[in-house]
């Protein structure tokens, strides 16, 4: 089957899913209604709370939960066949994520557009603030983890994507410095920035950067580690520089090779009508994770991701003008986000190679799978890039540095956003030297994530892919579970049908509960220490966490919010704890 | 025809972060935040916020909007489409750029100025000249 055909539907699909499913939650869920005055109204101080044209906030919901994530998670998924990855993608989108954004919204909007955990203090228990924050610090540590190692192995598989990478640094410096100077426009800037940046991609081919012979006289037997080491000493530093100064620049950039690259999806497949050669169904081998649980975790963000509600209640819920707009920004959010990973599936089966025998070459058994996934994403884009006239070799080291360009912004804001976190954590628990000083909570940020990534053991690929992406997509599902849980019990107390909320929030964590468990198992009968003595009680740590927020679902769905609402489904009392900055 | 003002966000007044688990890097993301680094740039931040809520008050009628310089995917297609009518494609590509300058002031797609060398009266000035709104 044609992929552009399989695009086409799915692109259908959404549409018939925004315009129907997302119009019912707004009316009968949600009970949306445009006289309310939403907290931009309210609050409105021209900085954070700006009441904002719908079109204007969703350019900057989109391009905030649009990234690397759910590229990686379904091109591994492909191994169990594109047609159960393709289809928890739509219904995942249709009936979860776009519950779960949209939701958290509306919720927001209706709570003075306080951030998630907040609320879920407020409307759960006080102890699921403790629980909120213990969930994104491992969710943060995974992903962190995950990503220095897929960077790491781009660049090991991909040498030549190493100097534009790096050089792309300096380049971004240089254009927030000269822009913040001269107070220009960033547009052309940003565009010299991708021209500069597509033409060392020319450079970076004709000198490739090998670390082997360095590692090895250093004594680090497998150079990706090394990369991981020099990546969390950049992002180390990095997250102690003003936003504006590189983060903000090399977003530019980066919005600007979104588009470029969903552009190449898009046209290259139809250009070439590339054939989809992978199975519907794959017929694993034995002894490979089951379909049931493990492809809902391993697709994590590419279906749903809890991360959406801290980006839908943190700073979008300020910027909403007419509650009603919470429709439009909050499911296509999810849309979106479900859209590039629809384009990761195809790419992965169709795009990387012609034939089914050269598939199952690629997907012969989950480590293998996992282990070039994202490698497999690369060459379909790369091959996608060709049928527009672009020789192979270029395109593939073009679509290298696009996923490592947003694996290692989502690293460096991953990192800066743990720090946060570590000073929450720390501040919560009276470690006030900890919470107080930027450089050991960065220090801490980065130490924990980079242990992960060097856990040594499993095989070529190491743990990363088969294991850790795993354990980063059940803390990716309890986020989302504690936010449908916040959901659900605004949704009930209102006395409306809280069945859309419940019913993804009780598939959700019955996956990942019945997932832990079984890694569990696996992992205290593993044959490495690494297995026995890390994983394991990683695993189990996040079993607990996931087993508490079931306890905390499931009383607060039973006893209903702490907090009381007026008829409208606002809550009544006081204001002071309203977020600002 | 209702008047579009655009007020673009200051460049240091950065949101950055991109994608799923790395989006909007600021602070107080989970709760409520703590000052993170220097606010040099928050006298900056605060003219815009100045200029924009008066002329909310002052011309409730014409439409206000704070945009993020990085909001290419609104920016571009917005003021490509308001100059394009009215003075070509040439004049509306150079307004695409120019409204991705921190600070700008745009009125109908058109940059006006900056919001830190008008000030707030000036920013309310050049919007009522340009709207032909009579002054107050």
């Amino acid at each position: 089957m044609p992929a552009i055909a399989v695009a086409v539907v799915v692109g259908v699909l959404f549409f018939l899913g925004y315009r129907y499913y997302s119009a019912y939650l707004a009316e009968k869920v949600y009970a949306l209604d445009a006289a309310f005055v939403t907290p931009a109204h309210q609050f409105n101080d021209g900085i954070d709370f700006v009441p904002t044209n719908k079109h204007v906030v969703f350019g900057h919901h989109f391009t905030s939960v649009a990234g690397a994530a759910p590229i990686v998670g379904p091109a591994i998924a492909v191994f169990w066949g594109w047609g159960p990855a393709l289809a928890w993608i739509v219904l995942g989108t249709i009936f979860a994520a776009g519950v779960h954004d949209f939701g958290s919204l509306a919720v927001s909007l209706r709570h003075r557009a306080k951030n998630i955990g907040t609320i879920a203090h407020d409307v759960i228990s006080k102890r699921a603030r403790t629980l909120f924050l213990l969930i994104i610090f491992f969710l943060l540590t995974l992903v962190n983890a995950v990503f220095a190692v897929v960077i790491g192995n781009l660049f090991v598989a991909n040498p030549g994507a190493v100097i534009p990478i790096v050089v792309e640094i300096p380049i971004a410096i240089f254009i927030g410095q000269y822009i913040y100077k001269t107070r220009s426009a960033a547009l052309v800037p940003s565009l010299v920035g991708v021209v500069l940046l597509y033409a060392l991609i020319w450079v970076g081919q004709q000198y490739p950067v090998d670390l082997a012979p360095l590692a090895s006289a250093i004594g680090i037997e497998n150079p990706r580690n090394l990369w991981v080491i020099l990546l969390f000493a950049y992002t180390f530093v990095a997250s102690r520089l003003p936003v504006w100064m590189l983060l903000q620049p090399r977003d530019y950039i980066n919005s600007h090779q979104l588009f470029i690259a969903l552009g190449v999806i898009g046209l290259g497949m139809l250009v070439g009508w590339n054939e989809i050669v992978a199975p519907v169904v794959n017929d694993v081998p034995e002894g490979s994770p089951s379909i049931f649980p493990f492809l809902f975790i391993t697709i994590a963000c590419g279906a749903i991701s809890g991360f959406h509600s801290l980006v839908s209640s943190g700073t979008t819920a300020k910027q909403i003008d007419k509650e009603t707009d919470a429709r439009y920004v909050g499911y296509m959010g999810a849309v979106g986000e479900g859209s590039l990973a629809t384009g990761a599936v195809l790419a992965a089966t169709a795009g990387v190679v012609a034939t089914r025998g050269e598939w199952d070459a690629l997907y012969p058994d989950f480590a293998t799978a996992s282990g070039g996934a994202v490698g497999n994403f690369v060459n379909g884009v790369g091959v996608f890039a060709n049928n527009l006239g672009v020789p192979l070799d270029l395109a593939v080291i073009f679509a290298a540095v696009v996923v490592i360009s947003f694996a290692a912004t989502t690293m460096d804001t991953g990192v800066r956003l743990q720090r946060y976190i570590v000073q929450e954590i720390a501040e919560l628990a009276g470690w006030h030297k900890l919470a107080r000083n930027l450089s050991l909570a960065g220090l801490v940020a980065v130490a924990v994530p980079l242990a992960m990534a060097l856990i040594p053991g499993g095989g070529d690929a190491g743990y990363t892919f088969g294991v850790l992406w795993r354990l980063f997509g059940t803390t990716n599902q309890l986020t989302a579970g504690l936010a449908l849980t916040v959901v659900a019990v605004w949704v009930l107390r209102m006395k409306r049908n809280p069945l859309p909320a419940v019913i993804p929030l009780v598939f959700l964590l019955a996956m990942t509960t019945w997932a832990l468990f079984s890694q569990f198992w696996d992992f205290t009968q593993g044959e490495s220490w690494s297995e026995r003595w890390v994983l394991a009680p990683l695993d189990a740590v996040i079993f607990i966490l996931a087993v508490w927020l079931i306890v905390e679902a499931v009383g607060a769905l039973r006893r209903g919010s702490r907090r009381e609402y007026d008829e409208s489904g606002s809550p009544l009392g006081d204001d002071r704890d309203v977020t600002t900055r | 025809m209702t008047v579009r003002v655009v007020l673009v966000r200051p460049w240091t007044d950065a949101h950055g972060g991109t994608g799923c688990c790395g989006g909007d890097a600021r602070d107080g993301i989970c709760f409520e935040g703590r000052v993170d680094g220097p606010r040099e740039h928050d006298a900056e931040v605060n003219l815009v916020a100045e200029a924009y809520l008066r002329l909310r008050r002052e011309m409730p009628e014409i439409d206000v909007q704070i945009v993020g310089a990085d909001n290419t995917a609104y920016l571009l297609p917005s003021v490509f489409r308001a100059v394009r009518g009215r003075r070509g494609t040439l004049a509306a590509l150079r307004e695409v750029n120019r409204a991705t300058t921190g600070g700008s002031v745009l009125v109908d797609g058109e940059r006006v100025g900056d919001v830190t060398e008008l000030g707030t009266d000036g920013v309310v000035r050049e919007v009522r000249r340009r709207a032909a709104l009579p002054t107050g």
